[in-house]
């Protein structure tokens, strides 16, 4: 078992478990409280696409790949996170 | 029993700076492929989203953010079992991978069940696809992803049907079944952010 603990994919499970209680505290919240908010957008979708990374460079072990399969998988996380971002501005103005 | 990943991971093994292709690369060509369409309806959902925040903003409030947390949770979690069995599996440790694949299994399985858990009392409360765009988005996003979950359970229980029947299992076979579901729990670290979290 303590060769799981000191495993780096263990570190990754439990930053990225983490980031979800963080990012869930951020965005969670009923009635009143419950309004459009640009920070709390940006922080989550921030978040999440970190999470994405996370996934991609260790539990998929794109850290370990050759640069193309790097740089389809994180220009991936990258082109959604800046059109994701894009989309949601516009459509706030 | 081979006891080490010289054999099974030679890029890693032979030259720790040398490359390494992780299962096979029709799998990653799917993968790239599957999260290009997820990422165009991605886009989309926010494009529509942009044109009616109020409807979309009100609607989201109508789900259950702690399932939500907590299929993420569960997601994660087996994918991390997932990840380390399949290194286990690499090293030759065959009771050990066999061990965290039924983990995966076990933990990755909540998952549909939570989801209709989910999806029962929405559609109870007569919050169907027809009801609005949110919706409409919702269900089929996520009912699509769902079927990628279950696809998902449905190659890992192949993945452990072939580590018990061979003693020298094929590895990029297992890194390919791990890779699919490694990229069901990436979708939905976007879709939970998207329809639980974003304001």
């Amino acid at each position: 078992m303590h060769e799981y603990l000191r495993n780096p994919l263990t570190y990754a499970w439990a930053l990225l478990m983490a980031i979800t209680l963080v990012s869930w505290t951020l965005g969670r919240g009923h009635g009143a409280e419950y309004h459009l908010s640009t920070a709390i957008t940006v922080g989550v979708l921030g978040m999440s696409m970190f999470k994405a990374l996370l996934v991609i460079a260790y539990f998929m072990e794109v850290r370990l790949a050759p640069v193309w399969l790097k740089r389809t998988t994180y220009g991936w996380a990258a082109a959604l996170l800046a059109s994701l971002l894009t989309a949601y501005f516009l459509g706030a103005g | 029993m081979m006891s080490s990943s010289s054999a099974l991971a030679p890029g890693r093994a032979g030259n720790p700076r040398a490359r390494y292709l992780p299962g096979e690369a029709g799998m990653w060509f799917f993968i790239l492929g599957d999260l290009l369409i997820f990422g165009l309806y991605f886009i989309a959902y926010m494009v529509y989203r942009g044109q009616d925040s109020a409807l979309f903003l009100h609607s989201q409030q109508q789900l259950n953010q702690s399932i939500g947390v907590i299929n993420t949770l569960v997601l994660l979690t087996s994918s991390w079992c997932l990840a380390l069995g399949t290194e286990a599996a690499r090293d030759g440790k065959t009771a050990h991978a066999l061990r965290l694949f039924g983990a995966t299994v076990a933990i990755g399985g909540l998952f549909p069940f939570l989801k209709l858990l989910e999806w029962g009392p929405k559609l109870a409360a007569g919050h169907t696809a027809g009801e609005n765009l949110f919706f409409m988005f919702y269900y089929v996003m996520t009912g699509l992803h769902l079927c990628h979950v279950l696809l998902g359970l449905v190659i890992i229980g192949f993945m452990i049907r072939h580590l018990r029947r061979n003693p020298l299992p094929d590895v990029k076979f297992l890194e390919a079944g791990a890779i699919y579901w490694h990229m069901v729990d990436l979708l939905w670290l976007v879709l939970f952010a998207l329809f639980y979290l974003m304001r």
